[in-house]
């Protein structure tokens, strides 16, 4: 295996670094490795090198890049907001690597924001033919309100603990303000808004007749939305799906992936996913 | 912004090569030295933006990764601590080739602190001055930080001793040898080999109180507290990020002052 630092673009190019297997598989789409927030392309817990070289392992070839303006690639000037240049230049980088390499199938692969962005280039280029997301987008179905309140009615500590906050609503506020972080962080200037559960589910079924195969991981970090595996599946009652869906739901796992067991779990399962296409 | 691996081909680093852009070069450049694990994704963009503002100023600039970490070849738990303040010494003369010049000044944050002033006492030339920004001030202080936390969540999946006495901590470990190491080196103890130290922190605790006293005898030693929020270690749900603007100042004024 071998990785190459790139600069993809002019004037202000995307820095990248391609992971490139000993022995490149033909049929194996590429991997495009995203950026999730404001994180650089060595991801949330270094996730996003693990995976790149997982996947050389299985000579199949990555690219982990930043967008502009985010990690080592600097700004670009523009308007465009942040949807209009992930496109452009997620498919600025494919058009390098088809040019370069010859690369014509690609897999976007992405955690939280790098999720939304492997569904809008899914969407917008016909070169992807699958996406790998954890976290994407989500919506609550009634199954998921039963799980999340349905233990809770039955509940005697969670009754005395909603007769607390009722009796002592300040104590309750302040808990809260003492756990909100007021430090002196630079904000993602990407703020993560669910489009209408419609819009999305439109966008999947095109994406399925398309043929483009869905690997969607789900961590316990966004269970406020999702609460188990099936959840999403129907929340889209009006997609068919087909064998094209691959759904996990890791409840103990938190949004970026800080448990080592957990980590080794995602690398190697977005990996072996990869590798079964084609 | 040029990025490229160097070092050793077998198992090479990453690094980021900031040319100056000032029409007046410095003829001395600067080492940017990485803190460990979540501190140093949430300072990857405070690293970036220290290494343009002193472009400005004429310096010439290296932001790297350690063995294991970040871009570089390898896993942290194959590494040791001794690998790392090497390192240090294979991305000096890989900054001195690019920038041309004979002198280098670091850098040093949080673990990248410990780690620099560790070279600079073994290699008593080639650095002419050393910036500790909110330094780790001895492996055993820094263990009993991580620990404090540990203390306070049991259970937790991501802040814990491992059986084979790894810490892991918001996602990244440190092997039971590492913590070895780092248990041998004391700031506050350390022989200062170098004229020109700078010791900048955002908070005044009792840590950086302790390497004040250490070194404040010291000829060449600047002591300066910038007030700024944060936590290094702090680890939120969307990887969010610190960027403490008067504390990358004043790290450039105490670089840009020591040529005066």
């Amino acid at each position: 295996m071998k990785e190459i630092a790139l600069k993809i673009g002019k004037p202000t190019p995307l820095t990248g670094i391609v992971a490139a297997p000993d022995k490149i598989d033909p049929e194996k789409p590429a991997v495009l490795i995203l950026n999730s927030g404001v994180m650089h392309h060595v991801g949330a817990c270094r996730l996003s090198v693990k995976i790149a070289r997982k996947l050389a392992e299985s000579g199949i070839l990555s690219i982990r890049f930043d967008l502009s303006g985010i990690g080592d690639s600097a700004p670009r000037t523009g308007s465009s907001s942040f949807h209009e240049t992930a496109i452009a230049e997620i498919t600025e980088v494919m058009d390098y690597l088809e040019q370069k390499r010859g690369i014509k199938k690609f897999i976007a692969y992405g955690l939280c924001s790098g999720a939304d962005a492997s569904y809008d280039i899914a969407l917008a280029d016909e070169r992807i033919v699958g996406i790998a997301q954890i976290d994407p987008y989500c919506y609550r179905t009634w199954s998921w309100y039963i799980r999340h309140y349905g233990p809770k009615l039955f509940s005697l500590a969670q009754w005395i603990h909603s007769i607390k906050i009722r009796l002592f609503p300040q104590t309750s506020e302040k808990r809260f303000s003492e756990t909100t972080d007021s430090e002196d962080l630079e904000m993602p200037s990407y703020i993560r808004e669910f489009p209408p559960q419609a819009d999305i589910a439109k966008g999947l079924q095109k994406l399925i007749e398309r043929n483009v195969r869905i690997y969607s991981v789900f961590t316990g970090g966004q269970s406020e939305l999702l609460n188990h595996a099936s959840q999403f599946k129907q929340s889209m009652p009006s997609v068919d799906f087909g064998t094209q869906l691959k759904v996990e739901y890791f409840p103990d796992m938190d949004h970026i992936i800080t448990a080592p067991d957990l980590q080794r779990v995602v690398r190697d399962n977005i990996a072996k996913w990869v590798d079964m296409q084609r | 912004m040029n990025p490229f691996f160097f070092g050793d081909s077998a198992s090479p680093l990453y690094g980021v090569y900031h040319p100056p852009t000032a029409t007046q070069k410095q003829t001395e450049a600067i080492l940017l030295c990485a803190p460990f694990g979540q501190e140093y994704m949430r300072s990857h963009r405070a690293f970036r933006q220290l290494a343009m503002l002193l472009n400005k100023k004429g310096y010439a600039v290296l932001r790297f990764d350690y063995k294991g970490t970040g871009d570089a070849f390898g896993e942290p738990e194959d590494s040791t601590i001794q690998d790392w303040v090497a390192n240090i010494g294979t991305a000096i003369e890989e900054l001195k080739h690019s920038a041309q010049v004979d002198t280098v000044s670091l850098v040093g944050l949080r673990l990248g602190g410990l780690i620099a002033a560790r070279y600079c006492s073994e290699h008593a030339s080639g650095v002419n001055k050393l910036v500790l920004w909110d330094t780790i001030v001895s492996g055993d202080r820094y263990i009993e930080e991580l620990n404090t936390y540990i203390e306070k969540t049991p259970n937790s999946k991501s802040k814990y001793f491992d059986e084979q006495g790894s810490l892991h901590f918001n996602g990244f470990a440190l092997t039971k040898a590492q913590l070895n190491e780092l248990k041998n080196i004391d700031l506050g103890r350390l022989e200062l080999s170098i004229k020109n130290v700078s010791q900048i922190c955002s908070s005044e605790n009792g840590n950086q109180s302790y390497l004040k006293e250490s070194w404040s005898a010291h000829q060449g030693y600047h002591y300066q507290h910038t007030a700024a929020p944060g936590d290094w270690n702090f680890v939120d749900d969307f990887g969010g990020i610190l960027l403490p603007q008067q504390v990358i100042q004043s790290v450039v004024s105490s670089i840009v002052a020591e040529r005066r």
